[in-house]
């Protein structure tokens, strides 16, 4: 009888974590779309010309914030959904792609960061045309976003990046993979990798700010996708990511 | 002029809504709290509400319920217009009378206008 009690006590206070742990994420959830807001209005205005002139290279850079800022809200909105969704999924919205032209976009965000440290990013284009995949918009512009910004946080100065896409008939899928020359992954940190929250602690020490939720989220959508994610590394000499991802 | 009232605690967003409003020839209103925003839903020849729901002192629903409740201001449109945006919230306010729910981060403040512009008495 006390075993009974005990668990019954026990479910509750698992009960009233998990909802202490919702409250959290939705308040923190709204306080980000605020700010969010505040962006995309302000941006607007400035992309309308409502507070004056802009020259073309300032609507380029503009323009970019204005697509990293939705970007950031889509993401927003799915880890919304992965909270209240007590299977924690995330209903998919499925769509033909042109991945190879989703690569070039998402790359193009990088721009600033890439100049900054002199790094050349080089995209490798498939010597045939990839079939358009099916696969959630959003959600493979995250999947990009996220390895391409780690090759570049986490990459040397004076290096480059490579991108390559390639088509595998076989199989019917397309294979994309990012090598970067920078601190790599330790021995000891490679099975933690993909883990919630995971954050190495060479990757601190060259970047303090992350959430360390980034590789999680990334393998949880190419795993939505039927998709496989790994990586090969060199410590001290730089990472490659592999995704594939099936073309229907 | 149609007069319009902005009910938001956020300044920053406060200033951006009330300066495109304007700029549209609405006359505008503000309320920076659910005290003073029970206040102002008295005025007369308000044409329309736009309600975000945390507020301090009183929240959205409890000026939407009063908004509803009263014989005076009944007919008045409300937008909720917040960045609460889980079903439940969007449930309870369609439920309480309000004529549209906008989730702020997924509008410009273009589609806002436009929006106004449909349900303003």
């Amino acid at each position: 009888m006390d075993d009974l009690e005990n668990l019954r006590k026990e479910n509750e206070r698992l009960q009233m974590m998990n909802e202490n742990k919702s409250d959290l994420i939705s308040i923190s959830a709204h306080q980000i779309r605020t700010s969010l807001s505040a962006f995309k209005w302000t941006l607007r205005m400035f992309l309308n010309k409502e507070l004056g002139d802009i020259t073309d290279e300032q609507k380029n850079y503009l323009d970019k914030m204005m697509s990293n800022n939705e970007h950031v809200l889509a993401l927003v909105n799915s880890l919304l959904s992965l909270n209240h969704s007590s299977d924690t999924s995330i209903t998919f919205n499925f769509k033909k792609i042109d991945i190879v032209n989703m690569v070039e976009k998402v790359s193009s965000l990088f721009i600033a960061e890439t100049k900054n440290k002199n790094i050349n990013l080089l995209i490798e284009k498939p010597e045939e045309q990839i079939p358009e995949l099916s696969g959630d918009e959003e959600m493979l512009i995250v999947v990009f976003q996220n390895l391409i910004e780690n090759a570049v946080k986490y990459s040397d100065n004076d290096t480059d990046i490579k991108i390559s896409l390639t088509y595998n008939k076989e199989d019917n899928s397309v294979l994309f993979s990012i090598k970067n020359k920078g601190i790599g992954i330790n021995k000891e940190d490679e099975g933690n990798i993909f883990n919630k929250f995971f954050r190495a602690p060479n990757a601190i020490a060259k970047e303090h700010i992350g959430s360390g939720f980034g590789l999680f989220a990334t393998k949880n959508i190419v795993e939505r996708h039927c998709g496989k994610i790994w990586f090969e590394n060199e410590q001290n000499q730089g990472t490659t990511f592999f995704v594939t991802l099936p073309i229907s | 002029m149609k007069k319009v009232l902005i009910i938001e605690d956020d300044s920053f967003l406060l200033d951006l809504e009330a300066a495109k409003i304007k700029k549209n020839n609405y006359d505008v209103l503000v309320a920076q709290t659910g005290e003073d925003g029970m206040k102002k839903i008295k005025e007369p020849d308000l044409g329309i509400i736009l309600l975000d729901l945390l507020l301090p002192n009183y929240d959205g629903y409890e000026i939407l319920k009063k908004v509803r409740a009263d014989e005076l201001t009944k007919k008045i449109p409300v937008v909720v217009f917040s960045n609460c945006a889980e079903q439940k919230d969007i449930d309870k306010a369609m439920e309480l009378g309000a004529n549209k729910f906008m989730v702020k981060s997924n509008f410009s403040l273009e589609e806002l206008v436009e929006e106004i512009g449909k349900l303003i008495l």
